[in-house]
């Protein structure tokens, strides 16, 4: 039984961050390292209210704000500290990263110092915004916090201001702007369509949406989930929704990178969750849409990761198609499928921050990001090489990393409702994982430099603040691994609460 | 039911014609401007709603100032910076305005005479509601038109707007009492990802001397 209790962390959560970007953009105006100080402390404190918000729910507790407004529920606690414990890594390793790359403007005065406030701010700014979506209980406020994200990252991702980012940019702000535009259409027709049986605000509020799903229109049902798949789908980088995404994931800065790949397409996957699944109990055919959209994605990200170059642009593709895998879980609508599609949510947003910020360690020491520029960067780089193998390991599934076993669950789930094409589909799809990262590993990390860049004398090891935040990922991706069980409680109750849903409860 | 049907249903139409001159006009300023008409009806449309129900004088307060002055003076502001004239289109004016009128004339009947395939209530399928959201619908296509059919990238952000207003009528119409800060963060951020995205834009012109879509294609596969 759900014990429903009024706490000022589920606002705390959000407007720490949203607060402290605010002071980063107009105290590091003063001195560079007020920002980069408070970029540190918005992101730790984000991470420490989610940890209090995480006991607080796995104690069986519904957290509530603004009424009922904000909401947190365990699945709500589980995406909050994804997001914030990728956020503290993320501005950890910024702090050195963003001073390297010296920016220019057309005089070609540099003006680095005076752009750093502004990125800890957005940075923060994206953190809340974030956390904020994960939290509200609104419908019509989930499509605003979904759409804040977009702006508080649109200049994030074109930061370097050059003309792949600015193109990067244009693209990003474009497409996902029209792309959630739909997601308020339906947004509008189910609160219209549910205002017929709930009263005032009631109406807008998810939690009190499920109970009365069964009764919407059929008719009307069919174009808020097409509305939905297609404005939330978009932002979670589902294909053939999802060309933005490489193109923003690799020109944005790596520490962006990260949260762009890690959690941002987790927060829009948990909004088509939290949306969709409340019509599954009465349109169980939408499970069977959900597993081929799912396996659709896994397979078209992991061929167009193949073909891929560039690290970052092969991490992207790998993240759309790792993302199908979190779909498709979802979409067998058994328990252990809802189970396994959050492990994966879990498993992957650490491993592909990892990479990105493995990656941009080696940015950092070569400034190349193109494999066949590089090579032969084990020997002086063996840290950020163990990251980087144990994060491809992870996303490739082999044991004893986390990412083995998430997925592992969601082959189980898969073959439990008898779905056994699409475990076909997502066992091939991991094979073709691992061969695309131990391929690029193999290529970056052994062998000889295949260019000046990679063949410099001047190669050192990422300094200690990137390496930390690595190490840091990695042992999360090791330990979720070898002790499966440490998520468990969380999980459970996340799954729980979407599978209960699916069950009719 | 509210008291001004006719008053409505002339307004509602009136946002398709401004919808096609914002797309077919190839001078961005008068593109801009019937961007701002089409603002303005919407604030009248409301109003119009509002003697029912006077809660929406807010709601049309908010819609004022922000699409019909700060989105087109961000716009316009942008455009006098830049030059007026429009990148050549992908579609000629010509086939574009006998496609424009093909789809808006197919997707009106369409959605009109089945709307009550998408109408959440009983009462949305009927009378001026039944008008408003077909309205929608087909701005909003001519609006996903705009951006598909447009090389030049203040065109593409000015069909983002029509998008944007064709979801405000839908709101309107099947939404009434929505809250105030529902309301105004939807508001708000069509604004705030106009004017950032004609920040970027600002940036791809001082790159790349042009505003044309079609030379963005550094990035691909």
């Amino acid at each position: 039984m759900e014990q429903i209790t009024p706490s000022i962390l589920t606002q705390a959560v959000f407007l720490v961050p949203a607060g402290a970007g605010l002071l980063a953009w107009l105290l590091g105006r003063l001195r560079r390292v007020l920002s980069e100080v408070l970029g540190l402390l918005g992101a730790a404190g984000a991470l420490v209210i989610s940890c209090l918000l995480l006991s607080q729910t796995l104690q069986g507790r519904v957290l509530t704000g603004w009424g009922l407004e904000l909401r947190v529920d365990s699945l709500s606690s589980l995406l909050v500290m994804l997001i914030s414990g990728v956020g503290l890594p993320a501005a950890l390793f910024s702090v050195r990263y963003m001073r390297h790359r010296r920016l220019t403007d057309s005089s070609g005065r540099d003006i680095t110092d005076a752009r750093l406030p502004a990125f800890y701010g957005l940075f923060l700014l994206f953190l809340a915004t974030m956390l904020w979506g994960c939290v509200t209980n609104n419908i019509i406020m989930l499509y605003v916090a979904v759409e804040a994200t977009t702006i508080a990252s649109g200049l994030l991702v074109a930061f370097y201001w050059d003309r792949r980012s600015l193109e990067a940019g244009y693209k990003y702000l474009m497409l996902l702007t029209v792309g959630i535009t739909f997601a308020l259409f339906a947004c509008v027709l189910l609160y219209a369509a549910a205002s017929r049986y709930l009263p005032g605000v009631d109406a807008m509020l998810i939690s009190e949406l499920r109970g009365v799903a069964d009764r919407i229109p059929r008719s009307v049902v069919i174009f808020v989930v097409a509305f939905f798949v297609v404005g939330f789908g978009t932002k979670a980088g589902i294909a053939p929704f999802h060309p933005w995404l490489p193109d923003a994931h690799a020109e944005a800065p790596s520490p962006v990178s990260a949260l762009l790949s890690g959690v941002m397409i987790k927060m829009a996957a948990y909004a088509l969750a939290r949306t969709v699944t409340i019509f599954f109990p009465t349109y169980h055919v939408l499970t069977a849409f959900v597993v081929v959209l799912g396996g659709f994605t896994m397979l078209l990200g992991g061929v167009m990761a193949l073909a891929q170059d560039d690290l970052k642009r092969l991490l992207a593709y790998s993240s759309v198609s790792q993302m199908g895998y979190v779909i498709m879980g979802i979409g067998f609508g058994s328990y252990l499928g809802v189970y396994g599609g959050l492990f994966h949510l879990l498993t992957h947003a650490a491993a592909k921050a990892l990479l990105f910020l493995s990656v941009g360690a080696v940015i950092y020491a070569t400034s190349a990001r193109s494999i066949s520029q590089l090579g032969g960067l084990g020997r002086r780089m063996p840290v950020t090489a163990v990251c980087f193998l144990v994060g491809a390991f992870s996303i490739s599934g082999l044991p004893p990393f986390a990412g083995f076993m998430s997925k592992l669950t969601i082959f189980l789930a898969g073959a439990n409702s008898g779905m056994w094409a699409a475990v076909g589909v997502a066992v091939f799809t991991s094979l073709l994982t691992l061969v695309v990262v131990i391929r690029a590993g193999q290529a970056v990390f052994w062998g000889e430099p295949r260019s000046e860049a990679a063949a410099s004398e001047a190669i050192r090891e990422a300094p200690a603040s990137l390496w930390v935040a690595m190490a840091a990922l990695a042992g999360v991706c090791v330990l979720l691994g070898v002790y499966p069980q440490l998520a468990y409680p969380v999980l459970n109750r996340a799954a729980l609460s979407i599978a209960g849903v699916l069950a009719g409860h | 039911m509210p008291h001004n049907v006719r008053l409505i249903e002339t307004l509602s139409m009136m946002m398709i014609i401004t919808s096609v001159a914002a797309v077919e006009s190839h001078n961005l300023k008068r593109a801009a401007a019937a961007y701002c008409l089409q603002a303005l009806l919407i604030c009248g449309l409301i109003l119009a709603f509002a003697v029912g129900n006077p809660a929406l004088y807010v709601w049309a307060l908010v819609a004022l100032v922000t699409k019909a002055i700060l989105t087109p003076w961000f716009i316009l502001r942008y455009i006098s910076r830049t030059g007026a004239e429009e990148v050549r289109p992908i579609v000629g004016f010509g086939p574009s305005v006998v496609l424009v009128s093909v789809i808006l004339f197919s997707f009106y009947k369409l959605t009109h005479t089945y709307v009550h395939v998408l109408a959440p209530t009983p009462e949305s399928a009927a009378g001026v509601f039944r008008t408003n959201l077909a309205v929608a619908l087909t701005v909003f296509v001519l609006g996903i038109y705009a951006i598909l059919s447009r090389r030049d990238a203040i065109k593409t952000v000015i069909g983002l707007c029509l998008l944007e207003n064709a979801v405000h009528l839908s709101l309107v119409s099947l939404a009434p009492n929505l809250r105030e800060t529902a309301l105004i963060g939807i508001a708000t951020e069509v604004v705030v990802t106009v004017y950032l995205l004609l920040y970027v834009i600002s940036g791809i012109r001082e790159q790349l001397g042009t505003t044309d879509t079609f030379e963005l294609a550094e990035l691909h596969w």
